[in-house]
């Protein structure tokens, strides 16, 4: 153990100069985000890559053609047990904002059946698309289940939220997309 | 990678389960603790269980005040727990000024229940990254490196197995200090001292890390400021200690 005051005070100006200079070296560039590029990935303040998908039973949804209204994105899969926990939310939402908010269900990799019996047994009423290749969850770069992309009226991603998102911070979203309008 | 549990038809999330047990190891290394430190068993429990519980209250209060709008219609929501939802720094804040307080009111001594109290906090510093792995958003920067973890066919560091090793160690240091008979405060200061180090230089592995609006790692400056805290305070007490105690002045 040190034992003078001076060879402490040595020590931590080392430790703090060595610290600060490890933080500078981790800084991490904050690009400006341009609305006018389009992104492989969602980046809020950038364009919501574009898709096209369909529902079990083959109504086509095109992202960019929901433009003029907030979109909420949510990614999910029937055997995640928070996407169970949070989908009842989406419902209520998507009863409450009908009309002025379109809420979208994003499967994970599994099969129209699947997807089909999950939101009849679920009682689900808003457009649940079908992604058995995973190409938009790749695209959207989707690491973890849930995850909800809020996408303003100009079709812009105002906010990527992994985790279940409840029932405060959905409506408080949703609104202040609304109210940004 | 594995956001819920399966037992039979019930479905848990993961990361509930691996609080609970957290909680329930942390405190009992408390327990343990203070038995091997000769404190008041009891109160130094207390602190623990009060600054968990008054944190968990105040972090969901904290939340439904920012939220009021969604919850004034919905006042069941406050306490159902499937809409949980928690403003952290309200809940240290307040967890954390409730522990010292209940700790004043029961006259321990500071620098031993911090020595006390430090296993139980390492393992809540644990559970958080092991529940952050099995269930949580976080992942590492690329690597190449040979122990990267696959997530969705893409090399990554795998950075909370990263600091849990990093908190086995800081609980390793702890219990050689406290066997070492150290004096009281070294064994909290020297393993926070370590920990905070060691997350200082692993946030830069981490991909989805907070950032000021500069771009600076949160966890980072938080880590460098303990860092230096511990050190200052270490510094302190071992001078002090080695310092010639003052001679009575002699009447000229």
């Amino acid at each position: 153990m040190l034992r003078s005051r001076f060879e402490w005070i040595i020590w931590i100006a080392v430790a703090a100069l060595m610290g600060v200079a490890w933080i500078v070296v981790s800084k991490e560039e904050v690009k400006e985000p341009s609305i006018l590029t389009l992104t492989e990935a969602p980046i809020v303040g950038h364009l919501a890559p574009d898709f096209t998908l369909q529902t079990p039973i083959g109504e086509r949804i095109t992202l960019s053609e929901l433009r003029g209204q907030p979109v909420v994105l949510n990614f999910w899969a029937s055997w995640c047990g928070p996407c169970r926990v949070e989908m009842p939310f989406f419902e209520r939402a998507q009863m409450k904002y009908n009309g002025k908010t379109a809420v979208i269900g994003v499967n994970q990799g599994e099969s129209a059946n699947i997807v089909q019996e999950f939101g009849v047994r679920q009682a689900i009423s808003y457009p649940l698309l079908v992604d058995d290749d995973n190409s938009v969850n790749l695209n959207y770069n989707i690491n973890s289940l849930p995850t909800t992309i809020f996408i303003d009226p100009d079709g812009v991603v105002q906010e990527v939220i992994v985790g279940i998102v409840n029932q405060a911070v959905l409506e408080d979203r949703i609104e202040g997309m609304m109210r940004a309008e | 990678m594995f956001p819920t549990i399966n037992i039979g038809p019930f479905v848990f999330p993961t990361a509930g389960i691996v609080y609970l047990l957290g909680a329930y190891v942390a405190l009992t290394l408390i327990e343990r603790a203070a038995k091997r430190l000769a404190l008041n068993v009891e109160a130094t429990y207390g602190v623990a269980v009060v600054g968990l519980l008054v944190g968990i209250v105040a972090a969901r209060l904290a939340f439904v005040a920012e939220y009021w709008a969604s919850f004034s219609q919905n006042l069941i929501g406050i306490i159902w727990p499937l809409t949980s939802g928690y403003t952290v720094w309200a809940g240290l804040f307040f967890g954390v000024a409730a522990a010292f307080f209940y700790g004043r009111y029961k006259n321990l001594p500071l620098w031993p229940t911090l020595d006390a109290l430090t296993p139980g906090l390492l393992t809540a510093l644990i559970a958080l990254s092991l529940a952050d792995f099995l269930a949580g958003p976080g992942y590492g920067t690329l690597t190449s490196m040979p122990w990267g973890m696959s997530v969705f066919g893409i090399r990554r560091h795998p950075v909370q197995v990263y600091e849990i090793v990093l908190g086995v160690a800081a609980l390793g240091v702890w219990w050689l200090v406290v066997k070492r008979g150290a004096p009281a405060g070294q064994p909290f200061l020297l393993a926070f001292a370590l920990y905070s180090a060691g997350r200082l230089f692993l946030d830069a592995y981490r991909d989805n890390a907070l950032l000021t609006a500069d771009g600076y790692h949160i966890v980072q400056i938080v880590a460098l400021a303990l860092l230096v805290g511990c050190l200052v305070l270490l510094a302190r007490q071992t001078t002090r200690s080695v310092e010639p105690k003052p001679t009575e002045s002699t009447p000229v």
